[in-house]
């Protein structure tokens, strides 16, 4: 026990024996601290209550629906679904308005009198050339527009799932690979077919609203239109499977874009540069696209402008779909198992 | 009397082999589980993740059957219809919030939309993540990572749910906390499969294990019967003292104590052919001795140990 000590000292801790003798401070009256108040509460442990579920579980259907709306509602959100980068997004936008270009050409000779609208008619009217162009044109569509698009979307459509290993994410479900399989290309066939298709068909059907064009316009350019969307389906097929095919050999969406622009365009320039030397069109059945322009040459009724016989052009494009898919089902078959 | 209609179980393997070229990973397993928790333990390349991925159908055995509810997963997918299964190395969706994710996932397994985001924030909320579900994964620890993995795992309400070292790499609020959901899924009469290559961690969570060695099962049952089966072999318990040979003349007085050894300063260790014996004498002797115990160890009770005296065992069998 302490007993007689001298008045100034404050044994409450106030003043230090230094200061009562000296009467001046050691520094530490104003010393404070700040510590981190603990403000999340993670390390609790938590109760667990774990209820039952006795919901039924949907049908096949719903499984495969839900693979495809993760890709395809991606574009338009990526909340709960695939991500697609803002510049792809953007990139698609940009595609799909400049393929409805003819549209307000159309709109704009529906207003304009006399010639100017009839030459504004001639130029972007149905026609069977121009019904062709719209899906199977050079340029822009099949040198800048279609090719860049499919790249954009297959790039990382299967390669990602290699890449990241969430392919398991699928396996590990009542979900199988040609499910699997089938979603992906149907994903990847509608996102190409609301871009080439749709425009395609507001095309038309903005050309008809606009000119005011009756019943006989309309049953005389039906056979027409109907060609040239048999080809843009044929197009669209086409691309998905080998965008497809290369996106599920590689873990880079990189390559698969790459890829597939290099054999769109690398067949083409290969087979033209031969064309110009030595005059003949026959390796333009290497091309994807010449041998869809080729077929839909065809079916709209405009002269052939290839030399070589129409059969060689749809039996090579239908041999590159089937090399497509084969790859493609022999990757997915053994993605995940092969890892071992 | 053999009941035809019986329910298959959940999991039964029937002499399956599994080879890498020359390497095997798995040698002639036969088992069958249903219903409560089960540990899979056995060191690393014991053959636990092959065992895994034999059961995802992801492997194709190259000898025996593999049957999830009597249908063999490497032909058909329905039966994950009943299953949830956390793989070790599975990534996620890391732009997704949890709940987004889940319940993504629970779509896929054919829910509909109200139902799947109900069913997320209920195993969100089981899991301990409900505070954060709202958060991107990307975000997340580790821990709670896992957590995500298993909540995913649990959205469809399987009956079989299968975690492939799913206390790897966690915190030790993470591992308590996935424990604690463990236990209360094998309470509730799911068929639990946790695979893991630390013997303390199944032992807190189940008794009924399957030790893998080498692709080979070496033990299957309850944990304590195995170790009760153990006995007599040598054992060893670590004492840290501050007089070491002391404490080592009482010890070496009683009855289940054989010899004493002094590792380094500090310490003594017990030599014991009954460990349990050894473990009822051990207070009352530390009593009498008045020493300040700094800690008291089974260096022996560890998985590597536990497949050493069984191999020992296996050897001189």
């Amino acid at each position: 026990m302490v007993t007689n000590l001298p008045d100034d000292i404050d044994i409450a801790g106030t003043k230090t024996r230094m200061e009562v003798a000296f009467g001046s401070g050691d520094g530490d009256e104003d010393m404070t601290a700040i510590v981190a108040k603990k403000e999340s509460n993670l390390g609790a442990i938590f109760e667990q209550s774990y209820k039952p579920w006795d919901g039924e579980l949907g049908p096949r259907w719903m499984r495969n629906y839900s693979i495809f709306r993760h890709h395809v509602y991606g574009l338009f959100t990526s909340k709960g679904h695939r991500h697609y980068h803002p510049f792809v997004r953007l990139t698609i936008l940009v595609i799909l308005l400049a393929s409805l270009t003819p549209i307000p050409m159309l709109f704009l000779s529906s207003l304009l009198p006399g010639q100017d609208g009839d030459f504004l008619s001639k130029m972007w009217g149905i026609n069977r050339f121009n019904l062709w162009g719209q899906i199977l044109g050079y340029f822009p569509r099949n040198l800048c527009m279609w090719p860049l698009l499919t790249a954009l979307v297959v790039g990382g459509m299967i390669s990602d799932d290699r890449r990241n290993g969430t392919s398991a994410i699928y396996f590990s479900r009542p979900i199988n690979r040609f499910d699997y399989t089938a979603m992906k290309f149907i994903s990847v066939a509608v996102i190409l077919g609301f871009v080439i298709i749709f425009s395609y068909f507001a095309y038309y059907t903005s050309a008809i609203v606009f000119r005011g064009e009756g019943w006989a316009f309309l049953i005389d350019t039906l056979p027409l239109f109907l060609g040239g969307m048999l080809s843009g389906i044929f197009l669209v097929l086409t691309y998905t499977s080998i965008g497809l095919a290369l996106s599920s050999i590689s873990q880079s969406r990189f390559f698969a874009a790459i890829g597939f622009l290099s054999i769109i365009y690398g067949t083409k320039i290969v087979a033209l540069l031969i064309d110009m030397q030595f005059d003949t069109s026959i390796l333009y059945i290497l091309s994807p696209y010449d041998c869809l322009a080729h077929i839909g040459q065809f079916l709209l009724g405009i002269e052939l402008n290839y030399e070589h016989p129409l059969a060689f052009s749809i039996i090579s494009l239908i041999i590159m779909n089937i090399v497509s898919m084969s790859i493609l089902v022999s990757r997915i078959s053994s993605m995940e198992v092969t890892r071992e | 009397m053999n009941d035809i209609n019986q329910k298959p179980p959940s999991v039964l393997l029937e002499n399956v082999s599994k080879w890498y070229g020359e390497v095997i990973g798995i040698n002639d397993i036969s088992l069958a589980i249903e219903g409560g928790v089960t540990g899979i333990l056995g060191p690393n390349g014991a053959g636990k993740s092959t065992l895994f991925k034999l059961l995802m159908g992801r492997l194709k055995p190259s000898q025996g059957t593999v049957r999830l509810f009597g249908i063999d997963p490497w032909k058909s997918t329905s039966p994950y219809r009943r299953i949830g299964y956390v793989s070790e190395s599975e990534r996620m969706y890391d732009w997704m919030t949890s709940l987004d994710f889940i319940s993504t996932l629970a779509r896929l397994h054919g829910m509909s939309r109200d139902e799947a985001v109900e069913r997320s924030k209920h195993v969100l909320d089981f899991v301990g993540l409900e505070d954060v579900h709202h958060k991107e994964i990307g975000k997340y620890s580790k821990g709670m990572r896992q957590r995500v993995k298993i909540a995913h795992a649990l959205v469809h309400d399987p009956d079989l749910i299968i975690l492939d070292e799913p206390l790897h790499g966690c915190d030790p609020i993470a591992r308590t906390s996935i424990m604690s959901v463990v236990r209360e899924l094998g309470s509730q009469g799911k068929t639990v499969l946790i695979s893991s290559h630390i013997l303390e961690e199944i032992e807190r969570i189940t008794e009924q294990i399957v030790i893998l060695h080498n692709g080979k099962l070496l033990a299957i049952g309850n944990l304590h019967a195995i170790r009760d089966l153990l006995d007599q072999h040598p054992h060893r318990i670590l004492i840290k003292c501050d007089s070491p040979r002391e404490l080592a003349q009482l010890f070496i007085r009683e009855d289940p104590v054989y010899g004493v050894r002094f590792p380094e300063d500090g310490q003594l260790e017990i030599q014991t052919n009954n460990l349990s014996a050894a473990h009822d004498i051990l207070p009352s002797t530390i009593v009498k001795s008045g020493q300040k115990i700094t800690s008291i160890e089974n260096p022996d009770d560890n998985l590597d140990s536990l497949i050493g005296y069984l191999l020992g065992g296996i050897n001189n069998g």
